[in-house]
């Protein structure tokens, strides 16, 4: 056993603290305070983009693009590391980053080869900054993704789809949006297949860029579908791929992969509180009251077995092992123990906390998502259950 | 005997106070959140049907009720919009220790005028929550010092409230606005004291003991009806929305959480109903009053947040008003010391057996 990381990835570690205090704090700030997503335009990711970020992992079609660097940083633990540092400085700006973002994973693991030339080569040395999202969530449907209501009809030598989504990140910047639809509504699951849908596409319109509580440095956009036409060649890993069974699992994939990114996320938020609430009670003489010291100590211990939680959920991935209970739990209860760090250092800060331009107070907001997303608490709960107990479906 | 209910003169107003806050507040919620303020037209309406008067002495004009009629009340402002029940009242809690710890010239000359005045707003800050060169119980006739955050955009009175004395404060208060975390409908801004002029100083620490109790029933019976809305709108919703093929309310893990949070809202309520009684008997209640403010940020630990998780990704949106309960149940549990505080309070009248703890906790009839 060991719990130390590697030189390789210290630095690496290092230059995301960096990067998230000197840019990614500051912008988030900003972004909270104005009540709107970082504008398309914002010079922001124009540095990100010189810098050779917001890339696609895909290698590219002579295999060129690999990633260089130390093997340990090219871990999931690696990864989950760095979700956490930058959600610390802050978790909105980290998924408003540019790059082919959430079904990337889908494309790579599912994609034809021309789909990935067609949609991620973009990518592969970025003119700009560009944004790629996933649209699963419906107004009348989240955690039953089975149940999705997006229609998806043969026509000639395309698809016709209608239906609506909602909180889509990234939805109406993006070049284009990998759609979760439906075959047939009544057959569940099999009967899914997600389309690439490009930006501009007739049809695909309505765009509401919702107003949060809080990681305004995002967009969550809703969108609707009215007889949208996409090709063929549209469909995700082509239609010979769907005579197995595949659909909805291509999915389920991808969250499964991002659950400890989550937990990471979360524990990287309630950390910052604590940090916050620790310099606060300090620069106020309440480190001395037992009753500040316990709630704090709590807080940390908390933090710290989730962040383990998730790392062996991530060290489980890497070593190609199942992780379905381990994803889950440390979701569950990082979500949890990073709402409540945040709910302590409110309490610390007394009436500093209700003037609402106190970092902890923006935490406090922007925490509880970590709960919602890719599996809400419950969920996480259902899925473990599945397995701990054979809770039927 | 023991009676749960509140008698007829008090369901009579409670209902007053229901149809008022469902017809007028309710409605514009997100109004009176942006506007900063309340519609001109609601507070007349509020004006007319005397609920500023409560628990004015009846010589003075009011209705000389308690903090049982209190507590009852805000539950129901609070239920709908708490931030607008704050803007509404000129005197807020700030009367405590003017009816607690003033003289008989103190109603007339700080009180009434705000009555009469249009959206004036009187303030009430315990002295924890306060930055003051100096203490409030020290001589000096001038005070300096400055307030994080008071839930209003003007001051027509200050009271500072500390454990021995009150002191009161008119001139030389300034404001800074701020976004505020939540009840941004009465307002949400800075206080900076500067060499402020001392109105008025009283002395007494019984008075002092009742005065801040009385504001922490005013302050947990607003959050307890905040709680209560958000348990019963995301109780509702989750009856509706369906996920699995059935109502989300029907699945158990869904049911027991929505459950836990009743227990919470009823279990909160019970405290501040005993301790408003205590109060109103004059039987002591200090400490009771603690315990029920402690417990109803405690409720809004588990009800604030929760209100948000069953509305799924919906809750996070502003479409709909769960994250605002959220965000305003945590602010409302932020002030008068705050949760240390009550709980410091109610602990030492535990340990030191200031009220007879053991009976007035536990048991009836004779202390053992
Ligand atoms: C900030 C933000 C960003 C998002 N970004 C995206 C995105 O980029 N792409 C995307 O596709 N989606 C996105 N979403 C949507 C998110 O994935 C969904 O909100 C989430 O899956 C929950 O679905 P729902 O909102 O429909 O809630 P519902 O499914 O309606 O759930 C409501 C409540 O019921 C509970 N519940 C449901 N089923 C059960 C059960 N069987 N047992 C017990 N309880 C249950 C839930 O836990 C929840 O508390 C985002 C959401 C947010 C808040």
């Amino acid at each position: 056993m060991e719990f130390e990381i590697d030189d390789a990835m210290r630095e690496r570690l290092a230059v995301v603290r960096e990067r998230g205090r000197t840019e990614a704090r500051p912008k988030g700030l900003e972004a909270d305070r104005l009540g709107r997503p970082i504008p398309v335009d914002d010079p922001y990711f124009k540095t990100l983009i010189e810098r050779g970020e917001g890339r696609t992992r895909w290698p590219g079609p002579d295999g060129k693009n690999r990633e260089t660097g130390a093997k340990s940083t090219r871990t999931t633990v690696m990864a989950l590391l760095s979700a956490e540092e930058f959600a610390y400085w802050d978790r909105g700006v980290g998924v408003a980053q540019p790059g082919p973002g959430l079904p990337e994973g889908n494309v790579l693991s599912m994609g034809t080869d021309e789909q990935k030339e067609r949609f991620l080569s973009r990518f592969l040395e970025p003119d700009r900054p560009r944004w790629a999202c996933f649209g699963m969530t419906e107004p009348s449907c989240g955690s039953d993704a089975a149940a999705i209501q997006t229609t998806a009809r043969k026509d000639g030598d395309g698809w016709v789809l209608n239906g609506a989504k909602c909180f889509i990140g990234g939805a109406s910047r993006a070049d284009w949006i990998l759609v979760q639809a439906t075959l047939d509504p009544s057959k569940g699951r099999e009967a899914h297949r997600a389309f690439f849908v490009d930006q501009g596409t007739p049809g695909l319109g309505g765009f509401k860029i919702e107003k949060k509580m809080g990681l305004k440095a995002y967009e969550s956009t809703s969108f609707s579908l009215q007889d949208c036409r996409v090709p063929d060649e549209n469909l995700l890993g082509g239609e010979a791929r769907y005579q197995q069974t595949a659909g909805f699992k291509t999915a389920m994939r991808t969250f499964n992969a991002g659950r400890p990114v989550i937990a990471a996320n979360a524990v990287g938020i309630g950390r910052a509180a604590l940090d916050e609430a620790l310099a606060f009670a300090g620069d106020h003489d309440m480190l001395g009251r037992e009753r500040v010291r316990d709630r704090l100590e709590r807080s940390a211990r908390k933090l710290k077995l989730a962040r383990l939680m998730c790392l062996k959920a991530g060290w489980l991935a890497d070593a190609q092992k199942p992780n379905i209970l381990e994803a889950s739990m440390s979701k569950a209860l990082a979500a949890q123990v990073g709402q409540e760090a945040t709910s302590l250092g409110m309490e610390l800060l007394g009436t500093v906390g209700a003037r609402g331009d106190h970092l902890i107070e923006k935490l406090y907001r922007d925490v509880k998502a970590m709960d919602i997303v890719e599996g809400t608490g419950q969920i996480q709960r259902v899925i473990m259950a599945r397995h701990l107990v054979q809770l039927p479906r | 005997m023991f009676d749960f209910d509140a008698g007829d003169d008090l369901d009579l107003i409670v209902e007053t106070a229901r149809s008022f806050a469902g017809e007028e507040l309710s409605p514009r919620l997100r109004d009176h959140e942006s506007a900063r303020s309340v519609d001109a037209g609601v507070r007349a309406k509020f004006s007319e049907i005397g609920l500023a008067g409560l628990e004015l002495p009846e010589a003075a004009g009011g209705a000389g009720l308690g903090s049982l009629a209190r507590a009852l009340v805000n539950e129901e402002l609070g239920a709908a919009d708490a931030g607008a029940a704050l803007a509404l009242d000129p005197l807020g809690a700030a009367l405590y220790p003017l009816l607690e710890l003033g003289d008989e010239g103190t109603l007339r000359e700080l009180a009434l005028p705000l009555l009469e005045a249009d959206a004036a707003r009187a303030l009430l800050v315990c002295e924890d929550d306060a930055a003051l060169v100096g203490s409030i119980d020290s001589a000096g006739d001038r005070i300096t010092g400055s307030v994080p955050w008071v839930p209003s955009d003007r001051c027509d009175l200050l009271v500072l409230l500390g454990r021995e004395s009150a002191v009161v404060v008119r001139e030389g208060v300034r404001l800074e606005p701020l976004h505020g975390s939540g009840l941004r409908a009465a307002g949400a801004s800075e206080l900076r004291l500067d060499e402020a002029p001392v109105l008025a100083r009283w002395r007494g620490r019984p008075g002092a003991a009742r005065a801040m109790a009385r504001a922490r029933i005013h302050q947990a019976s607003l959050l307890l009806g905040v709680l209560r809305q958000a348990a019963d709108f995301s109780r509702q919703y989750a009856l509706e929305r369906q996920a699995f093929g059935k109502p989300i309310a029907h699945h158990q893990a869904l049911a027991f959480l929505i459950t836990d949070m009743r227990i919470a809202v009823d279990g909160a309520r019970l405290l501040l109903h005993e301790a408003a009684w205590r109060l109103d008997t004059a039987e002591g209640g200090e400490a009771a009053a603690a315990a029920a403010y402690a417990e109803a940020i405690d409720a809004s630990l588990l009800v604030g947040p929760n209100g948000v998780q069953i509305l799924g990704g919906h809750g996070f949106m502003q479409d709909y008003p769960v994250e605002k309960w959220m965000r305003e149940s945590r602010a409302l549990g932020l002030a008068l010391g705050g949760l240390d505080a009550a709980r410091e309070d109610a602990g030492r009248a535990l340990c030191d057996g200031a009220e007879k703890s053991s009976f007035a906790t536990f048991s009836f009839g004779e202390a053992v």
